[in-house]
């Protein structure tokens, strides 16, 4: 389908290196799995309310509540399918000009940052996060919706990237 | 409004050392403005009325009863009120002075700083180089007495604009043109240190530049206002004042209209008042040229004028809703960085309110996209896959059973052009080196389809571009070609120049010509 390239150089095509949206033989990395507990233990301590209520509730007063508690189960249950699928759908991969981050399963996103168009890039991480040795790194370019955020990285690996990032960045900065 | 005590040490020097400039005097008093005359109204209101009374009651009239509560007591006593009048007056007489003697402004060392406040000191600064645009505002006070405002917009939102509030509006214009010039020149060293000399006739256009002025479009009002009344919204008044009335001689119906009017007041108020503002802001449009800057003109209360260097623009759009297509009008809109075209308020990023084909093309051949481009004509009226546009498959015509022929990108050298809307049409062109990042996206219907929608990312702005439902191959090409060309691009400008007309940085054929003059 080259006639789409309106009688313009075309990029080289060097086919080797494609971004699909369902990956592909780049070299994808995936997020730490420590991700996929922390979201866990911050939904089980969601649930244990509703579970701890509707189980004395049941004990107490009429054992219909225990269909809440199974419903409560479930919705556990469910929760816990959809964050491992999550935390396993991300992926990035740094390649020789953009950083490009793919999550989602159902709903899958791609967005691919250029080194040279990152403003700055954040790294945070609450008590939880710290206490697995995990970081979000989150990229920031001049339009506040074109930032990729990596949710889950090792804290020595998330700063690595960031010195990566600003080094890359500052080396093919691109003006406004 | 600020009454402090005067300043326990004067200010510097009136002329000091290194340019500091003073706004003009009155500025405190137009800041304070409606709330001054609030003030002094209210008070000289009261005077008066007492007068009046006393005279009223002197002739035997019965007064009417009294309505100052507040001041019931200074109106009973004039010369107590006269003397609070004139008491407060001093108070903001001598709080402005002073607030003008702190309030300076100067342009030097790269950037222009302006300082105010006399207990909470406030020094504010913007590098020239991070200028992106300069606009003279005049409201209706400071129309009044012949200032104006020069605003300063810098990347980096509305937190880092500079407003120097007022000058008279002549030397506000030439601080407007300085400032261009000098932000120009900013520029100009930068592209110079990155690309190096003899890197085309950047200089050349810069030295003409802020001097001259060319006018390029004028919109009259009439149109304007034809074209701000045909708008979805206003139809849709129409159509309900005509449902009421039409329905009101049918009884049962009409009582049920009738029952609903109240809860429709709200609704057609603010749909009015959209209107209006519409209006209000674009009235009285012009746009010039000057060397590498276009002009923006606008108000109809307020006067407005922007100025928005050629290189800064990030994107560029143009819409026709569905009513505005008899009379074949486009409206055009530009992506700024940090001139954010938010909150309703989009004066400065609308280079045409409601402009017809020819104005439209004018203004996009300023841009760079020459009329006779037919990717330009294609983007605007075509449809299908004819001259290189790629668009969704049929699959894609149960999410847009109208529009899917017609979405769709192209690409030139220099630039992405995108369209959609088939009834109201709508055309973005993006260059590949303002392209912030990529983006693409799939929901789970649209991978049962084998469809894919992909987005370039702009800076904030009424622009967004994006082209819906490829199949998922075509998106990925898209980000993979788009990838490419944007590489190069950056490679290429390393920074923008001013001399750059946007839809034509750094084209990717090298032979490709200038579109700069």
């Amino acid at each position: 389908m080259t006639d789409t390239l309106t009688g313009s150089p075309g990029p080289t095509g060097d086919d080797s290196d494609h971004v699909t949206l369902r990956g592909g033989d780049l070299g994808w990395r995936p997020v730490s799995s420590a991700l996929a507990t922390v979201r866990l233990i911050v939904l089980g301590c969601v649930l244990v309310a509703p579970l701890v209520v509707s189980v004395v509730v049941a004990v107490l007063v009429t054992p219909w509540v225990w269909l809440g508690t199974l419903a409560v189960l479930l919705v556990a249950a469910w929760g816990v399918w959809i964050v491992r699928r999550q935390v396993s759908a991300i992926s990035w991969v740094e390649l020789d000009e953009e950083i490009v981050i793919r999550r989602g399963r159902l709903f899958r996103t791609l967005v691919s940052v250029p080194y040279g168009r990152l403003q700055y890039v954040d790294i945070q991480s609450g008590p939880l996060m710290r206490a697995f040795g995990i970081a979000s790194c989150e990229l920031h370019t001049a339009s506040p919706e074109s930032g990729g955020a990596l949710p889950g990285l090792p804290t020595a690996e998330a700063e690595e990237l960031r010195a990566r990032l600003a080094r890359r960045g500052e080396a093919q900065r691109a003006g406004l | 409004m600020s009454t402090a005590e005067p300043p326990p040490e004067p200010p510097e020097d009136r002329t000091g050392d290194e340019g500091w400039q003073r706004l003009h005097p009155l500025s405190p008093m137009l800041r304070g403005g409606l709330f001054l005359v609030a003030v002094v109204g209210y008070l000289v209101s009261g005077v008066v009325d007492r007068t009046l009374r006393s005279v009223d009651d002197s002739l035997g009239v019965p007064g009417a009863p009294d309505t100052t509560e507040g001041l019931e007591f200074l109106a009973r006593m004039p010369l107590v009120g006269a003397s609070v009048l004139v008491v407060v007056l001093a108070l903001i007489g001598v709080g402005s002075w002073v607030s003008w003697r702190f309030a300076r402004f100067r342009v030097a060392d790269g950037q222009v700083e302006l300082r105010s406040g006399v207990l909470f000191r406030q020094h504010r600064q913007v590098p020239l180089e991070r200028i992106q645009a300069v606009e003279t505002t005049r409201p209706l006070l400071a129309r009044l007495t012949g200032l104006s405002q020069v605003v300063v917009q810098s990347a980096g939102g509305s937190d880092s604009h500079l407003a120097l509030a007022y000058l008279h509006q002549a030397r506000a214009e030439e601080v407007r043109a300085h400032l261009l010039e000098l932000a120009g020149q900013a520029d100009e060293t930068v592209a110079g240190a990155v690309v190096g000399p003899g890197d085309g006739p950047v200089g050349v256009t810069t030295h003409r530049a802020a001097t001259e002025e060319e006018p390029v479009v004028t919109v009259p009002n009439g149109r304007l206002f034809v074209a701000t009344i045909l708008h979805g919204s206003s139809l849709a008044l129409a159509l309900i004042a005509a449902l009421a009335l039409g329905s009101a001689g049918a009884l049962e119906l009409g009582v049920v209209v009738l029952g609903a009017a109240p809860a429709l007041v709200p609704v057609v108020f603010g749909l009015g008042v959209v209107r209006v503002k519409e209006l209000l802001v674009h009235g009285n449009f012009a746009l010039s040229r000057t060397g590498t800057a276009l002009r923006i003109r606008h108000g109809l209360t307020e006067l407005r004028a922007a100025s928005v260097p050629l290189h800064r623009v990030q994107a560029v759009e143009a819409v026709q809703p569905l009513w505005w297509r008899p009379f074949g009008w486009w409206r055009l809109r530009v992506n700024v960085a940090g001139v954010h075209g938010s909150d309703g308020d989009d004066g400065e990023t609308t280079l045409l309110p409601v402009g017809t084909l020819e104005e439209t093309l004018a203004v996009l051949a300023i841009l760079g996209a020459r009329s006779d481009d037919p990717l330009v004509a294609t983007a605007l009226h075509g449809s299908g896959p004819d001259g290189g546009w790629v668009g969704p498959p049929r699959a894609a015509r149960w999410f847009d059973p109208l529009s899917w022929r017609r979405i769709g990108y192209a690409l030139s050298d220099a630039t992405v052009h995108l369209r959609s809307g088939r009834l109201g049409r709508r055309v973005a062109i993006v260059p590949y080196a303002r392209v912030q990042s990529t983006t693409l996206g799939q929901g789970p219907i649209e991978a049962r389809l084998g469809l894919a929608s992909a987005k370039l990312v702009s800076t904030p702005g009424p622009v967004s571009a994006g082209v819906r439902h490829l199949t998922v191959p075509d998106a990925e090409r898209f980000l993979d070609v788009v990838g490419e060309r944007t590489r190069v691009a950056r490679r290429r400008t390393g920074t923008a120049t001013s001399g750059d007309t946007p839809l034509a940085v750094a084209p990717l054929a090298p032979d490709a010509p200038r579109l700069v003059d």
